[in-house]
């Protein structure tokens, strides 16, 4: 550590008596607790941190803040951490990035020497031609320069990223001697509050300030923490405001994660977030040791960093002249006091790696290593900006103030005017107070309005009026640039002659000049630099400033990682009670929508094989189970479903289709009536959430007046098929209560009883296998015992489970259809295949006019059954059915496999009315260019046409 | 008749200082009223939408939705507390012990961990002891409960029994900031 370090400050934030050890650039290097990475290595006599985007001009610290644009460095694996805000730790491997070979001698600083080529809208003039250059030269080339360091996708030690919401009545942005002051007022008066600062402590300006502002700040502080109902948030930032004052809070550097996002929702939004120091424009003015005057005494006073040795200090305002006072305490020798106010100047710069000469604005050449730049502020008016706000420039202050806001936003602090701490904290004060008014009334709706809330104590609130006396705006000179150009845009490389050029070139608004030129559109977003591109917009077009306006801030007012955006990742995963068994016995897992699912275990096509001759058991939990209840469900039923089911007894089953308004088939399912008035509906797999909602629908909306009851009971019923010729062999020995013979129990019948000692059981008579087959629906808590119970008890018999896959194989082979797969967002009933299942003369049905509609056409396509002639082929599922050797499409297939039943492909598919009979010969077109032929069969089933095996 | 289990396959998660625990309460009997707010189901019930009530014989009664109640008692008690329910009129009771799983978070910390997964305002008054509401917690549609123990506050937290697994997991994970452990083979992916 050199000699930069001063002697103990009154302020500073350094711990001596902890170093922490660091490399910069692979050197080793030491700091203490409290320092920044910048102030660390400003300590050790570093002086160029970076170097520039476009002319690789050698960069210092200009701002010594998070918002510098300077001082972009890699930590590790981490690009783009701001070294002037984040804290240094202990081991940190930092070095700077986007240099070429070192930063110290970069490759391209050669173009400084091209500069005058590299004008505004150099890109556009020289990229654009000859066009098959962009992708092969102009890409791989540009990106060589582009910003932002380097990223290590497979090394990356980063943890998970997070999020959280917050309800606070009042959030208060910017922890200054005004947010402060609000925050207190608005939690003395009842308010919870959400104070966000954007650095590391409390205190804004305050924290770098003299003995009275120490004091002053201690005494806030104290009040801050000792108040239960003021959340502090620092090291964050209010980087969006959104309706509804929905605020999303990005928080750095907490201790779970990289970067969090808060997402909050406020009352009341205070806009506290002070004044951002505006750097000057003359020639040289980006050279290493030209800083801000904030900068200067933030390093002496927070870190004790003596910025420099012979300083020349151009001040137009108080805060710069208190620079003087502060260098010359660091016993920094000041070569010249020049006052902006009096019209005293900088004309330029020289010096390359430092600050070496100044040239000032009497013509006179000074020796000097810093300059030191106090002429003006910026308003960060982003946040109004947000809530609709046009702030309004005041040429008399020089700078923009804000305009109209609406109830729930209110501003204080330097935003809106100049004031002693004293002044500041009483506006802040009463800004609190005006907002955690506002906040109450609004708390009292919504108490009133909760049902769950607790009914409001008292009265509501009154509404206050604004009666805040407004900080007086203090007369301050309109410094934007000398009579030199310099930099404009230290991001982005834009200078002000950029600016001059490009409003010659007729990019003469603003938001045009920004666009073509990236002024402002760099990774500083204008906060240091919007105000000066008006300012030399206005002198280049000979206007006013009010009439340049600026360009428009939006979110996200302070960078957010992507991680932080997505927080953690929820995707909810359903699993059935029987999942654990299917993953311990081996099973292959199928994501199904949410579902996680058994896709087979490890033989599909056997345990489709055993299905067929002995008996199998699958896990269909995932099957939409709806409970219904009520004296109008039958009503329901026909208005849902296409067919009727005015005549359904106790105990008996119905298969039914659901069609959407237009027609087009959604959803079907099997039905059973359980008693009097209780039925229960299944739906398909992934239609159970959108039938229940339809269901709702139409019950609280259209059909008010029904007595009809809707329970989902998807996941409580655990459903188990049982099927093969075996099954109810297998039943018998574990069902009690339910008569299994076919006569008492046939098809498409459903009953109550105990399975293996598990009461409450609905059992059903029916399948999607093609095989006798019972769906036993099993209380969930009870069902690996039942599931295990099968197995156990069928062991002689055969039995084993079959998955997914082993489902389909044996469906198709029934020549079942799954809504979705055969059939698409464009099948209307008759292409289904439902034939005579939907019944015309129905007094109402969902789709009704659409289906009268459909069934008197004849051109609609239709769903067959189709066996390829080379019975080894099994076409690849949506394959386009041709025309002979044509292309012209005429048809797909939607379902195809190998059936190990017949030893042969089998298919459905969709296909043109003409090629819809029994024995017609379609061509398939497969996906490696041949095409093949196949025959439509009579029937949609392969296997057993006649039923006799699942009636058995 | 076998034993009752619950889709949450982990015991209770705590933190080692105790500001917060994550336990499975699926092994609770759950009944579901839905009656008009005119009938004597409703009247006997006596809870309003948004609250609830702990009964004298011990059955807790909360308003889940406008004309809809939720029932809790030990899980052997349903037949029993469904049957407790005057079901004169168009009054529906629906068994759902097994198809909805439950947890609680508990602690101080338990509304710091709930307000990661929860963008309900969950402050003393909007959301007081006995509370009772509906949202998404992590991404899973639940009805929540807030029922306080020993001063701190409590959520019992119910969903639809598949989820129950999962979001056992993201409210751990929600945990982990506040010293709670994962346990292994638990995640939230």
């Amino acid at each position: 550590m050199t000699g930069n370090r001063l002697p103990e400050r009154p302020g500073e934030v350094i711990d001596r008596g902890t170093s922490l050890a660091f490399t910069w650039n692979g050197q080793g290097y030491t700091g203490y607790q409290g320092d920044t990475i910048a102030s660390a290595l400003a300590a050790s006599g570093v002086e160029v941190f970076a170097r520039s985007m476009k002319y690789k001009r050698r960069r210092g610290i200009m701002t010594a803040d998070h918002w510098d644009p300077n001082l972009f460095v890699q930590v590790g694996d981490e690009p783009n951490v701001r070294a002037g805000s984040r804290c240094l730790v202990a081991g940190m491997e930092v070095s700077a990035q986007n240099v070429w070979p070192s930063l110290k001698f970069d490759v391209g600083a050669v173009n400084q020497m091209v500069g005058r080529f590299l004008t505004s809208g150099f890109y556009y003039k020289t990229f654009m031609r000859p066009k098959w250059f962009w992708h092969n030269v102009y890409q791989k080339v540009l990106r060589k320069f582009a910003p932002g360091g380097r990223i290590f996708w497979e090394s990356s030690t980063h943890g998970a990223y997070d999020k959280r919401y917050a309800h606070p009545d009042v959030l208060v942005a910017g922890g200054g001697p005004a947010g402060m002051g609000a925050a207190i007022a608005a939690a003395e008066a009842g308010a919870s509050v959400m104070l966000v600062e954007h650095e590391p402590e409390l205190g804004g300006h305050l924290r770098w300030g003299d003995a009275a502002d120490l004091a002053a700040l201690a005494e806030l502080t104290s009040a801050v923490e000792a108040h239960p109902g003021i959340e502090v948030v620092i090291d964050s930032t209010v980087t969006g405001r959104y309706d509804h004052n929905w605020m999303a809070v990005v928080q750095r550097s907490h201790e779970i994660a990289p970067e969090r996002l808060i997402k909050a929702r406020a009352a009341s939004l205070v806009v506290a977030p002070g004044l951002i120091e505006r750097p000057y424009v003359f020639a040289g003015n980006d050279t290493p040791g030209v800083m801000l005057s904030g900068a200067v005494r933030r390093l002496i006073n927070l870190w004790a960093v003596k910025p420099g040795t012979r300083a020349v200090v151009l001040s137009a305002n108080p805060e710069g002249d208190a620079a003087i006072a502060d260098l010359e305490a660091a016993g920094v020798e000041i070569v010249a006091a020049l006052d902006a106010r009096a019209g005293e100047d900088i004309v330029e710069v020289e010096g390359r790696g430092r600050v070496d000469k100044v040239v000032l604005g009497d013509g006179r050449t000074v020796s000097a290593d810093l300059v030191v730049i106090g002429i003006g502020w910026t308003a960060p008016t982003s946040l109004l900006n947000m809530a609709g706000d046009r702030p309004v420039y005041d040429p008399s202050a020089a700078r923009y103030f804000p305009n109209q806001l609406p109830d729930g936003v209110l501003a204080t602090g330097g935003i809106t005017g100049n004031g002693t701490t004293d002044e500041l904290v009483a506006h802040g004060r009463a800004t609190g107070s005006l907002a955690a008014s506002r906040a109450l009334r609004s708390r009292h709706d919504r108490r009133v309005l909760a049902a769950r809330a607790r009914n409001p104590e008292g009265p509501k609130p009154e509404f206050l009026q604004d009666t805040r006396t407004p900080l007086a705006r203090v007369p301050h000179p309109e410094c934007y640039r000398s009579s030199t150009h310099g930099m404009v845009d230290l991001s982005e490389d834009v200078s002000s002659k950029d600016l001059v050029q490009a409003s010659k070139e007729g990019f003469d608004s603003i938001e045009l000049m920004k666009r073509y030129t990236t002024v402002t559109m760099g990774p500083s977003q204008g906060k240091l630099e919007t105000v000066n591109a008006s300012a030399v917009l206005a002198e280049a077009r000979n206007m006013d400033m009010v009439d340049i306006g600026t360009t428009v801030w939006r979110p996200p007012y302070a960078p957010i990682s992507l991680g932080a955006l997505a927080g953690r990742i929820f995707e909810p995963i359903r699993r059935s009670a029987l999942q654990d068994w299917h993953e311990a016995h081996g099973a292959s897992p199928l994501l199904a929508g949410q579902w996680v699912r058994p896709d087979h275990y490890g033989d599909p096509v056997g345990e489709a094989r055993n299905v067929r001759q002995n008996v199998g058991i699958i896990d269909v939990t995932p099957l939409g189970k709806l409970d219904l209840r009520g004296p109008d469900v039958t009503k329901l039923l026909e208005l849902v479903y296409v067919n009727k089911w005015q005549k359904l007894d106790i105990g008996r089953v119905r298969y039914g289709t659901m069609v959407a308004e237009d027609g087009v088939v959604s959803d079907d399912g099997v039905t059973g009536r359980l008693g009097e008035n209780h039925y229960l509906m299944t739906t398909t797999s992934s239609g159970a959430g959108a039938v229940w909602e339809m269901l709702e629908d139409y019950l609280q909306t259209y059909r008010p007046e029904w007595d009809v009851h809707v329970t989902a009971v998807t996941g409580g019923l655990t459903s188990i098929n049982v099927a093969g010729p075996k099954c109810r062999e297998l039943l018998l020995r574990l069902v009690e209560g339910v008569d299994l013979s076919p006569e008492a129990f046939p098809y498409f019948h459903v009953r109550r009883g105990s399975v293996a000692g598990v009461a409450d059981c609905i059992i059903w008579r029916i399948g999607f296998t093609g095989e006798l087959s019972y769906e036993l629906h099993v209380p969930s808590g009870h069902a690996l015992h039942v599931w295990e119970s099968l197995l156990a008890n069928g062991e002689d018999l055969g039995v084993r489970p079959f998955g997914v896959e082993s489902q389909r194989i044996l469906r198709l082979e029934k020549g079942h259809y799954i809504v979705g797969q055969d059939t698409d967002g464009l099948t209307k009933a008759p292409s289904a295949g439902l034939g005579g299942l939907v019944k015309l003369d129905k007094p109402d049905t969902l789709g009704l006019p659409e289906l009268k509609a459909a069934y008197a056409r004849t051109d609609l396509p239709m769903l067959v059954a189709i066996q390829p002639d080379d019975p080894q082929v099994v076409p690849m599922e949506a394959a386009q059915i041709v025309d002979g050797d044509s292309n012209r499409i005429l048809g797909r297939i939607t379902s195809s496999r190998m059936s190990p039943t017949l030893g042969r492909s089998v298919c459905l598919g969709q296909v043109d009315p003409s090629l819809a009979a029994a024995g017609t010969k379609v061509t398939i077109l497969l996906i490696d260019g041949r095409r093949v032929t196949g025959t439509v069969q009579e029937h949609h089933a392969h296997v057993d046409p006649e039923g006799v095996r699942q009636n058995a | 008749m076998p034993d009752f289990k619950s889709p949450i396959a982990h015991g209770p998660v705590s933190a080692p200082d105790g500001v917060v625990r994550v336990e499975d309460e699926t092994a609770t009997a759950k009944i579901v009223v839905r009656a008009g707010s005119d009938s004597s189901a409703a009247a006997d019930l006596s809870v309003p939408f948004g609250q609830s009530r702990l009964r004298a014989d011990g059955t807790l009664v909360c308003g889940t939705r406008p004309d809809e109640w939720t029932l809790f008692a030990a899980v052997d008690r349903a037949a029993e507390v469904a049957a407790s329910v005057d079901t004169e009129g168009f009054v529906s009771v629906v068994d759902i012990t097994h198809g909805r799983a439950m947890m609680r978070v508990s602690g101080p910390k338990a509304t710091a961990v709930l307000a990661k997964v929860c963008n309900i305002d969950l402050a003393d008054d909007m959301t007081p002891d006995g509370a009772v509401f509906s949202g998404s917690v992590a991404n899973v549609t639940c009805d929540l409960l807030r029922s306080d123990r020993a001063g701190d506050p409590s959520y019992l937290i119910s969903c639809e029994r598949s989820f129950g697994n999962y979001l056992f997991a993201a409210l751990v994970d929600a945990s982990t900031e506040f010293g709670a452990g994962l346990p292994a083979g638990l995640s939230i992916h």
